[in-house]
């Protein structure tokens, strides 16, 4: 499988995807793509779907947003119809119906945190943070509008996910490239440093598994591969040939800055967070939000310019 | 990967003809990879028929690599950035002028047409979407990545996938190839020659275990899936029926009905769901036969009959031929005929020992013993006299899909009875 070439985005794509183009800033689409990564990952550990259809599903979707803006389309339909057709091309079909629920209560759960997190900031009682617990779930009935709304969502959305990609949906995973260089380094004993970079390649903290960067609509596997390893073992303070001549990346056909940018994109993951940045991306699921934010926003710019 | 399995044929042949171009080649730093990089690439991009202009695209191509990359040696395995396509969105299928249409099946209609930019022909396949519940049919995605994934000089190449105005409309742009086997084994006046029948298994086995190799079933190598253009390389195609299949098979169940009854394999006849490439080496095998008589190896009407004449050509199973037989889900329900020896010496009088052990090594029953594709390439029947034609040397046809009139030399009198037979069986097709 090694030798097919999946797509990756180009350099006019990258240097300007349509969201931008569209006024959405890159941190904002950063934001809804990450979120939009952390939802169908939910969305697979409910529907129990294995995990290389859902990777598949978020490298698909994040292959999408450097064909199309975010103006145009919502994460949360493209996340439904990338996961959909990730689960077929995987040969693990899921159900429409229970994808259709799974993120209308996946949905549900985060307005209700956000309602939550706007109740408690106009409080200012940030003692607790927002859950769902508390949450009365009312799935949506069987036959109802609801229910067929969201069923041509994630047909439209598929369809768009095959055309606006040409159809090219080679994705390679790099689970088997991590455990085959890990072996080369003679580090698969460590089972810390096993654990902790095939979090980075999932950008994890710990517990969640998810894809959440661009990365793999930009870099090859072996790149990101490498850069999990880097992050891994500066991390744990483990030594590897790391002097100009005597590169251990080198053996990999990784090169520096392509491995300081991917670190970048994961660890920028990490930054420290506002809650309201956490609540602002959970209002533009559907373009609907982005549209909203976007006419908001622009009357605010107008002025100042 | 390493092995390089996929395109022997086509470059062994190669240095037996052209023995200069092959000393070229071998001058240059590390011919192997980048040859195949290159191979993959000019496919891709250069639409002229590649038989013809491919010696000179390898060339230039490869001197290009070779001075970029001499810096780091790059891995086979990590070709650099740049040679992985953009993402590219869908082009209109009005970037393609409609010629005439080719033929037309349960999956929807091929037509042949003219690319409006570079003039070549092409091959569109219009998919049926139009019933579909359950979003883009599962069928048509295998069919797209299977062909992308296999890309092989004997495998039908695609270009793109195009769409039209609506959603429903989707197209598969493929390599226009001017005959099907099928068509040309009932017009041609004549068998193939035992050297034309040896190129042509060849290229059938290297095109199999290719897919084979990327995990590729086909699920339906028939005599009509196979095209041939004019200079002799066929090609595999219809890939509609292909799926992935992982190691151990058969995760997830996988489906009875698959391949045209007259090709299915005995395991698949006796309700096996855990079937793997064995299923198209069996395919393999009555393709073999079918080119060597000039009609289908098993005529059957029906799986009861097919079962039948399969035990009649090769003696029903044994315990020994076949040790799994007795657990297959339909077994006890079929009752075997008395012992007999096979009859394959007598039913191919005019072929060597050699062939008939290939042909039984195909049309072994215990798929865990019945020759790989790997292995059948190197079966001493293709290194002994006559040797495998170079395909250049094959006589061109008159191609029915691009609608040339044939002249008639004299008619071929069995034709009309087997070619409605043909077309009654094939509407049990699933």
């Amino acid at each position: 499988m090694s030798t097919s070439l999946y797509p990756l985005a180009s350099l006019p794509q990258i240097e300007k995807t349509p969201s931008r183009e569209d006024g959405i800033p890159g941190d904002l689409e950063e934001d809804l793509r990450a979120y939009g990564c952390k939802l169908i990952h939910e969305a697979g550990i409910l529907l129990k779907q294995k995990q290389v259809a859902v990777a598949t599903a978020q490298i698909l979707f994040q292959r999408f947003w450097f064909a199309t803006s975010m103006k145009q389309f919502g994460i949360g339909d493209i996340g439904m119809g990338a996961l959909y057709l990730a689960s077929k091309l995987e040969e693990c079909p899921v159900r429409i119906r229970d994808l259709v629920n799974v993120y209308d209560l996946l949905l549900q759960r985060k307005a209700h945190i956000r309602a939550q997190a706007v109740a408690s900031s106009l409080a200012s009682t940030s003692s607790s943070t927002p859950s769902w617990s508390e949450l009365k779930y009312t799935p949506m009935s069987y036959f109802g509008n609801t229910f067929y709304d969201l069923k041509e969502a994630v047909v439209v959305a598929e369809m768009q996910i095959l055309k606006r990609l040409g159809f090219n949906l080679t994705v390679v995973l790099p689970y088997n490239t991590l455990v085959n260089y890990l072996r080369v380094l003679g580090l698969t004993s460590r089972e810390d440093v096993c654990t902790k970079a095939w979090g980075y390649l999932n950008d994890a903290p710990s517990v969640e598994a998810r894809l959440q960067t661009p990365v793999y609509a930009l870099y090859s596997v072996p790149t990101i591969v490498c850069a999990a390893i880097l992050l891994t073992t500066r991390h744990l303070g483990i030594a590897l040939p790391s002097a100009p001549e005597n590169c251990w990346w080198e053996l990999f056909d990784a090169e520096w800055e392509d491995l300081s940018s991917v670190c970048g994109w994961i660890m920028r993951l990490y930054r420290e967070r506002s809650l309201e940045d956490h609540t602002r991306v959970m209002g533009m699921v559907a373009k609907k939000g982005v549209r909203q934010w976007l006419e908001e926003h622009r009357s605010v710019g107008g002025e100042v310019r | 990967m390493s092995d390089g399995a996929g395109p022997s044929t086509p470059s062994r042949k190669r240095s037996r003809w052209d023995i200069d171009e092959e000393n070229d080649q071998l001058e240059q730093p590390q011919p192997q990879p980048v040859k195949r990089r290159s191979k993959t690439k000019s496919t891709k991009t250069s639409p002229a028929p590649e038989q013809a202009q491919h010696p000179a695209a390898t060339h230039t191509e490869l001197q290009r690599t070779s001075t970029v990359h001499k810096r780091p040696p790059h891995s086979v395995f990590v070709p650099p950035r740049t040679l992985h396509p953009p993402l590219m969105p869908s082009r209109s299928v009005y970037c393609y002028e409609r010629l005439n249409s080719i033929e037309e099946g349960s999956y929807g209609v091929v037509f042949r047409a003219r690319d409006k930019v570079t003039g070549d022909i092409v091959a569109l396949k219009k998919l049926k979407l139009d019933e579909e519940k359950n979003g883009f049919p599962i069928t048509a995605l295998r069919e797209i990545n299977s062909l992308m994934v296999c890309k092989h000089e004997n495998v039908v190449g695609i270009r793109e996938v195009v769409v039209g105005d609506t959603l429903t409309q989707v197209f598969i742009v493929m390599d226009f190839i001017e005959h099907d086997l099928k068509t040309l084994l009932t017009t041609m006046p004549a068998p193939f020659l035992q050297s034309e029948v040896k190129t042509l298994m060849l290229q059938l086995l290297s095109a199999v275990a290719h897919c084979h190799e990327r995990w590729i079933l086909h699920r339906d190598l028939k005599t009509s899936n196979l095209l041939m253009n004019n200079r002799g390389t066929i090609k595999v195609a219809d890939f509609g029926l292909a799926r992935r299949y992982g190691d151990p098979v058969g995760v997830g169940g996988l489906t009875q009905l698959v391949v045209t009854l007259w090709y299915r394999a005995p395991e698949i006849l006796l309700g096996a769901t855990k079937y793997s490439t064995a299923i198209d080496m069996w395919s393999v095998g009555c393709i073999f036969a079918e080119l060597l008589l000039k009609e289908p190896l098993f005529l059957a009407k029906g799986e009861i009959e097919l079962l039948s004449m399969i035990f009649k050509l090769l003696g029903p199973p044994t315990p020994h031929s076949w040790p799994e037989y007795q657990t297959l889900p339909l077994a006890k329900s079929i009752s075997l005929p008395p012992p007999q020896l096979p009859q394959l010496r007598q039913k191919f009088p005019h072929i060597t020992a050699a062939g008939v052990d290939l042909m039984s090594r195909l049309l072994t029953y215990d798929p865990e013993m019945r020759i790989s594709a790997v292995d059948a390439l190197k079966h001493p029947y293709f290194s002994e006299s006559p040797l495998p034609k170079h395909p250049d040397l094959f006589s061109s046809f008159p191609s029915a899909a691009a609608g040339e009139k044939r002249r008639k030399p004299y008619e071929s009198p069995s034709a009309p009875v087997r070619a409605a037979d043909h077309k009654l069986l094939t509407d049990f097709d699933p």
